[in-house]
């Protein structure tokens, strides 16, 4: 009888119960030796003994399994890849700030570059709700992409509709009021004024929060910097301080994340 | 973890709780707002905390000698408000200054009575064992570490008669599950298990409550899960019936037997051992959740010596685990090793410099890592993890995902969460991984390419965890 043999059998008794029935006999050899060292008076004790032994042969006598053929590679994708602080980067946007998530996917392709493969799994899960996204995803992951869907189907798309062609590489729209959508189109200095003006006048509360955070999403990124050290700049005894500390935040996670995706 | 200044880590709190619940009842406790007056100096830790009862109870810790007084009316030592105050303490929410006139007599009684006594340690203890329990007249006063030697002795004594006891009874469990059999309808009540857990608690042998517990989340999860019970029911038997005979076994399988039971030893007692100097990579990192404890291991290899070593790091819900130690960086640090056959468990001691990114990291072959098991099986018969670092391709067969190479397969956990990234990172060719081994299968943690590592490795909850952890 084979160890494994004996191990089923064991497993057999287990279930059943030593009351239903014997534990079998170990196979010659080591562990027959172990149970006739230390010889146990019940059927109960005998199985726990025997049990203990086994699972501790089996472990230890641990052999490989047989040599597996190893799966043929994705097709090259000579795009450089991004950079690995871009991966802490997207769990950054990801946990913080997702209005910016699909201008940073976007950014990645228009930059020429693919995703780091670590990215590519969570980022297929992520997204394969959204056909929209997830096939922006797919072009950012290029081979790699569609080779990891083919080995793992729940990373597929289960979307129902086809995106419209072009969708994928289009930013979506943001509701922005009117009132503001002059500054997307501004000189950076003028945002910033605008911006400064109106946390010093009290006009942006935390019930503004979501237009601007819209509008700074969505801001030419050469305004960033301006709009960055102008939010800096408010007031410490402002009501609108912590407004203004967050939306500060986003502003320079995204000029952050967009000049490191550059190519140098 | 390295000690600052005298003040104890949150881990050593941990450590000195007799139950987790008594952590999860001293978590509210544990801000500021609920604490008057209190302050630390190099002795002990005070405070006034506002409970239920119309006077605040008044409370001290003696943290160098590991003792406490409480004016609560709990008879569990150390109470809700003791760890209370040590974990505010080791937040470092509690100011430097004088002790209060109650916390000064008490302090200065105790210096007295222990007056012939041994100097106590200079370091912080941390897992100390709580070996007596003497409340009197409506407050608490007891020694939990490094009492009068013949105190000592005593509580010793009760605490190994305790846990012989609480061994035998889990002897006799186990016997009663094998005798009525798997099929049993009773195993599938947690509560089955979990009392068996709090009794195995209270006779102090935690490590085996941890493993009950765990054994609980086993029965149905798989087609295959009377295997897996039943191989943990021989683990277990094998750990009931070594710890009863731990004064006759060799002093590290006797060490290693001590410490899967939850006998725990001592930081300072490790910190007073030869440390081992290295330039330490670190080579993987896997968050597991146990009970109400998020648990970090750390796996470090030694450049030089290519030994591994494992770094614990705890938090309870709203706490941070150590991020000090970042995947794929070399630390040229002390580690202090715990006693034990495979002495796997360090503690981290001076860092000599800042990390600096790993080298190239070489992983062994299927076969020789298959080697490595068996060595540190038959060491450590009850082990339950193992790192190895291995030269090798994901594969699939027959619906399980492997890792392969030219000497042979080992099989990865199924579901385990790294996998998809494995195959990503490594487009199905040879790179080398580092793997923690478990009897269910290998869990990917770290894929060592080129150019930097990829952390795979299970992660906490971060809802769970304070922001940063």
């Amino acid at each position: 009888m084979s160890v494994e043999q004996y191990w089923n059998d064991m497993v057999t008794v287990a279930l059943l119960g030593t009351d239903r029935r014997e534990p079998p006999s170990p196979p010659a050899g080591g562990l027959a030796d172990l149970a006739a060292d230390a010889p146990q008076p019940t059927p109960s004790q005998r199985l726990l003994q025997q049990v203990a032994g086994c699972v501790v042969a089996r472990r230890a006598g641990v052999q490989p399994g047989p040599v597996v053929a190893t799966v043929a590679p994705p097709a090259a994708d000579p795009r450089p890849v991004t950079p690995s602080s871009a991966s802490g980067t997207w769990r950054r946007v990801v946990a913080d700030w997702p209005v910016l998530e699909d201008e940073w996917l976007l950014a990645v392709v228009q930059r020429g570059r693919r995703l780091a493969p670590e990215l590519v799994p969570p980022l297929l899960a992520r997204h394969r709700a959204d056909a929209v996204r997830h096939q922006r995803v797919l072009t950012a992951a290029g081979p790699l992409g569609d080779w990891m869907v083919a080995w793992s189907p729940r990373l597929a798309c289960t979307a129902k509709h086809v995106p419209a062609s072009g969708a994928a590489m289009h930013l979506p729209d943001l509701p922005i009021v009117p009132e503001l959508l002059h500054l997307l189109s501004a000189a950076p200095a003028q945002v910033a004024r605008t911006l400064t003006a109106g946390f010093s006048a009290a006009q942006f509360g935390t019930a503004h929060r979501a237009v601007l955070v819209n509008l700074l999403a969505r801001l030419s990124p050469a305004s960033l910097p301006a709009v960055g050290q102008a939010l800096n700049r408010v007031d410490p005894s402002s009501p609108s301080i912590g407004l203004a500390f967050a939306l500060s935040d986003l502003v320079h996670l995204r000029h952050h994340m967009l000049t490191e995706l550059e190519l140098a | 973890m390295s000690v600052v200044e005298g003040r104890w880590q949150v881990e050593q709190v941990f450590a000195l709780a007799p139950k987790p619940s008594s952590l999860s009842a001293a978590q509210p406790l544990a801000v500021p707002g609920r604490w008057a007056g209190s302050g630390a100096n190099a002795q002990a830790v005070w405070g006034r905390c506002t409970g239920s009862s119309a006077e605040p109870y008044e409370c001290v810790v003696d943290h160098v000698a590991v003792a406490m007084r409480c004016s609560c009316p709990s008879r569990v030592l150390p109470c809700k408000h003791a760890l209370a105050l040590l974990l505010l303490w080791a937040r470092g929410q509690v100011p430097h200054s004088e002790p209060p006139s109650f916390a000064a007599a008490w302090v200065a009684k105790r210096a007295a009575a222990v007056q012939p006594a041994v100097v106590p340690p200079a370091a912080p203890p941390s897992a100390a064992p709580i070996d007596a329990a003497a409340p009197g007249a409506g407050e608490q006063a007891a020694p939990v570490a490094a009492p009068p030697h013949s105190d000592d002795t005593t509580s010793r004594d009760d605490r190994v008669a305790r846990m012989a006891a609480g061994l035998a009874e889990l002897d006799r469990w186990l016997d009663d599950r094998v005798r009525t059999g798997l099929a049993d309808p009773a195993l599938a009540r947690y509560a089955t298990w979990d009392s068996l857990a709090a009794r195995l608690i209270d006779a102090q042998v935690g490590g085996l409550a941890n493993r009950v517990r765990r054994l609980a989340g086993v029965v149905g999860a798989r087609s295959d899960w009377h295997q897996q019970v039943l191989a943990e029911l021989g683990a277990l038997h094998l750990l009931a019936t070594a710890g009863r005979q731990m004064g006759s076994l060799p002093p590290g399988l006797s060490d290693s037997v001590a410490a899967a039971i939850g006998w725990q030893v001592r930081q300072a007692d490790v910190l007073a051992g030869l440390p081992h100097t290295d330039h330490w990579v670190v080579m993987g990192r896997s968050d597991v959740r146990e009970d109400r404890i998020e648990v970090r291991r750390i796996w470090l290899r030694g450049s030089t010596t290519q030994q591994w070593g494992m770094l614990l790091s705890f938090a309870a819900y709203g706490q941070q685990l150590d991020t000090s130690w970042a995947v794929g960086s070399s630390v040229h640090a002390d580690l202090f090793r715990y006693p034990g056959a495979l002495g796997l468990r360090v503690l981290a001691g001076r860092r000599h410099s800042d990390p600096l990114p790993a080298g190239l990291v070489v992983g062994c072959s299927i076969a020789h890592a298959c080697h490595e098991i068996g060595e540190a099986v038959a060491a450590e018969p009850w082990v339950e993890r193992l790192p190895l670092c291995v030269a090798a391709a994901p594969a699939r067969v027959a619906g399980q995902w492997v890792l392969t190479d030219h000497t042979g397969s080992l099989p990865l956990v199924a579901g385990a969460v790294g996998i998809g990234a494995l195959l990503a990172c490594s487009e199905g060719a040879v790179v080398p991984v580092t793997v923690e081994w478990t009897p269910a299968g290998l869990v990917p943690l770290t894929v060592h390419l080129a150019d930097r590592a990829v952390d795979l490795g299970p992660t906490a909850d971060p809802s769970f965890l304070a922001a940063g952890g």
